[in-house]
């Protein structure tokens, strides 16, 4: 034998480390900081901001060189604008930094420790540190630390279903048995799990240059899609901005004609600009964005990108995974037969469920054979552990014959005691069986598990009611089906069987390759079949899903068999559907003249998939509303989720392994599962669950549509005030009037005061079951549509305005400036020469005066659009239900700030010294009722609007009037 | 996505926009039936009817409750502001610059002056009248003519050398020019508290030179007889009483800058952000 390898030398592994850098993942490249800070300042709003900042600055700085004064108010408005800009800017970033970093700490929460050989020595080092040719351990439970050649291995197996699908325990070996690194045995991957087994192994790749590495990195070059909220969002911004540039441009000509200098055109073309475009709204959109993202964190969904919140509540189709979203992901055992019955044994998660009949003889020496016959074994120090959640030695199936044996019948280890193993035989290919003996006292006990057919022919005798009866053909007949039908439910089934030996049959130090020549003429016991058992709350999910119009396909690796009968047992296959093959068999044909349209399900394998053109398939998903991928390679799950792309759906997909990273990164959102998955699919996903349950993905789609009604809400709300704020400067350029509402004014009702009950709204609970409903038609249900804009600029934003105006003429006419000598004032109202302007009781003005009376103006026309702005938010509470039934008071946080807000109002009234810096007086008392009547006009003629739109759906008051 | 996102050319751009103006299948206009379009009109015509007539009702309530008399409030006119002719703005308030020597330079000053004081003569005063009071002349009803009060009579010959009348050319010529100092009306303001305001003109930044000043009438005072103002309805033919002023000792080719205050109790004339509130700032040369 070899001597016992050294390993590298300490210097020559730092050097190596030093020249191959740290055995990691680099993260994919992302953006540059400062170009994601910069895209924050550069969208279509922003860029009309920049713009209006810029004619400020140009006016200011013409009007200094003319030596004008009072054009510091320019300069002023620029940096106010500027500041916007930024402050809207920083917030976008840190809200978008805060939730990537959400994803950051995912990553390295305990640093993986690998053991490595160097200079003959073992040592403990953190995995990043391994560098090509150093020599490592890994042992059953590790994660392989990087790509590794196996030199040694006794017993190492596997588990390479996050890289190629296999969801079967590989095993390693040192030959080399295949040319491809992935198919060959020797070759253990970077971040796979060592099941079982031991290793020794040279390290061959290390970091990005490992399989999963190049595989992680080619996925990152796939291109994100873009969010349907994005293009929503993209969508009205590019409406708003189009219309910001026409308004302006319209009336940048009206003053031209009208016969203003050109300079004073292009400034009122600056304040329609900042009048028009709703500048705190992408910050609201932000907020309740990511408002909802905290909410679906704590319910187990956590949201790498804000945006995917809402796309998830327009998912009209679910790509999922089985094992894991779906199931439980820990085989359980599921039925039992013995007695000439099938039994069903408990599957829920927590044990919860009813059991069978434990009083049967055969029941005794059954679960004797399962328990003895078995070598799993638990991880000693679990005794307060719950038996389903408590680690075990052994592989799968083991496990929960274990678990299913200490939870029947007591403690396992009390009767392994009792019959102390003499020799065993473990399970291999060519037997299909396992073989033990145990001393009971005077005799031993010789027990066998292994795949019924293998059993059977072993056996001579039958276990029935605790009565030992000779085989017979009757008897066979009911096995062969109790077999077939355990079968057919996709469940893995083992036959148990022993015998009783005299004492000293079988000596401890015999060859156990003997054992099967023992094991004849047994006596047959009961089989036991196991499945990964759906979790609990996945059919109500699917239901659920079902309900709100979302289709829910299965894409797994597993059998047809069992993808099957989990996707029945969970309503994916809802029931009395038929696939093809049964509408064969139940009509009498052969399967290719059944009519494909009588078959609502539809199960296709891997192979067939491979056979078929994306018309095909897409055909297929057209015809067959419910359908069921099994055998299917993560390449094909690509696949799938085009040809769902292509017939308009929304698709999301669950997915854990680094294969399915390509098939995340093209769906429209990609959900990763937090438990089972590989960094790679939690890098390319949009969500990851944490709990890996499906359910949570119900919630989400929930939260995603209710965010999408109240981000409309939101919007309406927001883009309601814009006409009272355009409206001033309309009236002021073609009428002359002295200027109603100030620039500055108008930037503190849109980030100051309107903010909070904009975002309040995110908190609104839904007005109907949303669930019930279909998933919004990203074509046609858009988030501004024309009734939308229609309804909030000229009816309710036509309602404020007018309230504004009556409010403004109540305070010039009660300070001495009648309506009919406001109009065509301007010019004298603002030339700063005019000491002594007259009003029309005959007194006799100075400029600042006037200037203090403007002010005024500004203040009562910011009061009466906050007022409307009450009545606003109170009616977009909802779009469809009466105010009443909706509850006015139900939403505590909106209730708060509007308090906050009439706080906020009259904190700038009357605070002192406002005047000075924001341009805001104190006003009278009385001038805050006068728009009240008009706010009550506006709740009024809501609720008219949406009692027509409840009474008559479908008519044209309900098409033009429902947002 | 790619079903919502295809890239348009440009003239699949314009067909789409094409088809939505008019599409011949469907017979939408602009995405409406031509009938839909009729009764949207129809409803915003409905709709903006109805709410130009509330606001036209609110308006109209407004004036039936606004005094035509005096305004219900005067939060901006707590004091007067102070105004001088002749009227000539630099670009940081009043500048009057003039070469004695230039009758060019002057004459436009002297036009302005006797052009403000045509509203001054007997002629133009004749509806009010002359009253002998030194206190405020307060009238509670309507003696005047057409339900109107009474105006005193304020004539350009009280201002005396400053009058126009006796030096055309208001000592212009002479470097020792006439400036006319007026305050704003304010409806019924009492300026003084019993004493009657008056005029006080001092040189600003430079206190050691003193500047010799006449102030026409006597003292430079307005006469408490002008006080209180009843507004434009009850005194039409209300003229602001005048103080003239007359620099007597200006140094030639120097920068001056004169401030004129109105002293009186109730009159403010230290408000940093009006220049002109009791007040009135000179650049002279």
């Amino acid at each position: 034998p070899p001597p016992p390898p050294q390993g590298l030398s300490p210097p020559a592994a730092s050097e190596r480390l030093l020249r191959d850098g740290p055995n990691e993942l680099r993260p994919p490249k992302g953006t540059p900081e400062w170009l994601k800070f910069g895209r924050q300042l550069a969208g279509g709003l922003q860029c009309l901001m920049w713009v209006a900042a810029l004619i400020c600055l140009i006016a200011y700085g013409v009007q200094e060189g003319e030596g004008q004064r009072g054009s510091a108010d320019n300069l002023y408005l620029a940096v106010a604008l500027i500041a916007v800009v930024m402050v809207t800017g920083c917030f976008g970033y840190y809200q978008e930094f805060k939730s990537t970093n959400i994803i950051a700490s995912f990553k390295n929460l305990v640093p993986q420790q690998a053991t490595v050989i160097r200079d003959g020595e073992k040592l403990q080092v953190n995995a990043n540190e391994l560098v090509v040719g150093d020599l490592v351990e890994i042992k059953g439970g590790d994660r392989v630390p990087a790509d590794i050649r196996v030199i040694m291995a006794q017993g190492c197996k596997v588990d390479n279903s996050s890289l190629t699908g296999e969801s079967e325990p590989q095993t390693r070996s040192p030959e080399c048995s295949h040319e491809s690194p992935l198919e060959t045995r020797n070759i253990a991957f970077f971040s796979t799990m060592c099941l079982e087994g031991t290793a020794l192994g040279t390290v061959i790749n290390t970091g990005d240059r490992t399989i999963i590495g190049r595989i992680a990195s080619l996925a990152s070059g796939v291109d994100n899609e873009q969010t349907p909220i994005a293009i929503e969002i993209e969508h009205f911004v590019d409406i708003i901005a189009g219309l910001a540039i026409l308004f302006g441009a319209t009336f940048f000509v009206v003053a031209m004609l009208i016969g203003y200098p050109f300079l004073r055109a292009m400034v009122f073309f600056m304040a329609i600009v900042v009048a028009y475009v709703p500048e705190g709204l992408l910050a609201t959109v932000t907020v309740c964005l990511s408002l909802t993202a905290k909410r679906l964190a704590r319910k187990n969904c956590v949201v790498k990108n804000l945006e995917a919140v809402e796309t998830l509540g327009s998912t009209s189709t679910i790509c999922s995974d089985k094992t894991g979203t779906l199931t439980q992901n820990r085989m359980t055992v599921a039925h039992l037969w013995f007695d000439n019955h099938i039994h069903s044994a408990d599957t829920t998660e927590d044990q919860s469920g009813q059991s069978f009949d434990q009083s049967s003889e055969t029941w005794t020496m059954l679960s004797r054979v399962i328990a003895l016959c078995n070598r799993a074994q638990f991880k000693p120090g679990q005794d307060n552990v719950p038996i389903a959640k408590r680690d075990v030695i052994g592989d799968a199936s083991e496990t929960a014959l274990l678990k299913f044996a200490e939870a029947s019948m007591g403690p396992v280890g009390t009767l392994r005691d009792q019959y102390p193993k003499v020799l065993e035989l473990p399970f291999n290919s060519s037997n299909k069986f396992q073989v033990s003996v145990h001393a009971a006292g005077e005799r031993q006990l010789l027990v066998l598990k292994g795949a019924p057919e293998r059993v059977l022919e072993r056996c001579s005798h039958v276990l029935l009611k605790g009565q030992d009866l000779p085989l017979d053909p009757q008897w066979t007949e009911a096995f062969e089906g109790a077999y077939a039908e355990l079968g057919g439910r996709g469940e893995r089934v083992l036959g148990f069987c022993s015998r009783w030996l005299p004492a000293g049959s079988v000596a401890p130090d015999q060859d156990p390759e003997e054992l099967p020549a023992l094991a004849s003429g047994l006596c047959f016991s009961g089989l036991v079949s196991m499945i990964d058992p759906p979790r609990a709350t996945v059919p109500q999910a699917v239901l659920k899903c079902r309900t709100a119009g979302i289709r829910v396909i299965m894409v797994t690796g597993d059998h047809p068999i069992t993808a099957k009968a989990i996707a029945s047992a969970v309503g994916i296959i809802s029931e009395g559907s038929e696939t093809p093959e049964e509408v064969a068999a139940r009509m009498r044909v052969p399967l290719e003249r059944v009519d494909p349209r009588q078959a609502r399900a539809r199960v296709v394998t891997g192979a067939e998939l491979a056979a078929m053109t994306p018309q095909d398939l897409e055909g297929l998903l057209r015809t067959h509303p419910e359908m069921v991928f099994a055998r299917t390679s993560p390449q094909q799950k690509l696949v799938i989720v085009e040809s769902c792309q292509r017939l308009g759906s929304i698709v999301a997909v669950t997915g854990d392994g680094v294969n399915d990273s390509p098939a995340l990164k093209k769906a429209d959102i990609g959900v990763a599962m937090g438990i089972a998955g590989s960094d790679a699919a939690k890098n390319a996903a949009d969500m990851i669950l944490l709990d890996d349950n499906f359910a949570s993905i119900v919630t989400g789609v929930e939260q995603g549509r209710l965010i999408f009604d109240n981000l409309k809400k939101s919007i309406a709300y927001t883009l309601t005030k814009n006409i009272p704020e355009l409206t001033p400067y309309l009236i002021y350029i073609t009428a002359s009037i002295p200027l109603p509402l100030g620039c500055i004014t108008i930037l503190f009702i849109e980030l100051c005061t309107d903010i909070f009950p904009s975002v309040s709204l995110a908190y609104e609970r839904a007005e109907s079951d949303i669930m019930h409903l279909k998933p919004r038609d990203p074509r046609r249900d858009r988030l501004v549509n024309e009734p939308l804009a229609a309804y909030s600029y000229f009816q309710i934003g036509a309602i404020q305005s007018f309230a504004g105006f009556c409010d403004y003429f109540v305070a010039m006419a009660q300070e001495g400036w009648w309506p009919e000598q406001c109009l065509g004032l301007r010019a004298q109202w603002e030339d700063p020469h005019e000491q002594e302007l007259q009003d029309s009781y005959g007194q006799q003005w100075t400029f600042w005066q006037r200037r203090w009376q403007q002010y005024t103006c500004y203040t009562v026309f910011f009061i009466s659009i906050e007022m409307c702005q009450v009545a606003d938010c109170l009616i977009r509470k909802s779009r469809r239900l009466s105010l009443l039934q909706q509850g006015p008071c139900r939403n505590r946080i909106l209730v708060l700030a509007i308090v906050f807000q009439v706080c906020i109002g009259c904190f700038l009234c009357y605070c002192p010294g406002m005047a000075h810096i924001f341009n805001f007086m104190p006003i009278r008392f009385q001038w805050w009722f006068v728009p009240m009547p008009f706010g009550l006009l506006i709740l009024i003629y809501d609720e008219i609007r949406k009692l027509g739109v409840r009474r008559h759906p479908g008519s044209w008051w309900d098409r033009e009037l429902y947002y | 996505m790619a079903t919502l996102k295809e890239k348009k050319t440009c003239s699949e751009r314009m067909e789409d926009f094409r088809r939505f103006v008019w599409n011949p299948e469907t017979k939408l206009f602009m995405g409406r039936t031509l009938i839909n379009w009729v009764w949207i009109s129809l409803y915003y015509l409905a709709f903006y009817v109805v709410m130009s007539g509330i606001f036209a009702l609110s308006i109209y309530c407004l004036m039936r409750t606004v005094n035509p008399y005096e305004p219900d409030y005067q939060d901006h006119l707590k004091s007067p502001g102070v105004t001088l002719r002749p009227d000539v703005y630099g670009s940081r308030g009043l500048q009057i610059y003039y070469n004695i020597s230039d009758n060019k330079t002057w004459d436009g000053l002297v036009t302005t002056l006797q052009t403000f004081l045509t509203a001054y003569t007997p002629a133009a005063q004749h509806l009010n009248i002359n009253c002998t009071n030194d206190t405020y002349f307060f009238q509670d009803t309507f003696d005047g003519p057409n339900k109107t009060k009474l105006s005193c009579k304020f004539t350009s010959d009280m201002l005396q050398n400053c009058s126009g009348i006796t030096d055309p050319t208001f000592g212009f010529p002479e470097g020792k020019p006439c400036f006319i100092i007026k305050m704003n009306r304010i409806i019924n303001f009492l300026p003084g508290n019993g004493t009657a305001p008056r005029v006080n003109c001092t040189y600003v930044g430079d206190e050691s030179s003193l500047l010799e000043v006449d102030y026409y009438p006597v003292n430079g005072t307005f006469n408490l007889h002008y006080f209180p103002y009843y507004g434009k309805k009850a005194q039409p033919s209300y003229s602001n009483p005048l103080v003239a002023v007359k620099f007597l000792n200006i140094t030639r080719n120097v920068e001056h800058r004169i401030l004129c205050k109105v002293i009186g109790a109730g009159i403010i004339s230290d408000n940093v952000y009006d220049p002109y509130e009791g007040r009135t700032l000179l650049k002279n040369t």
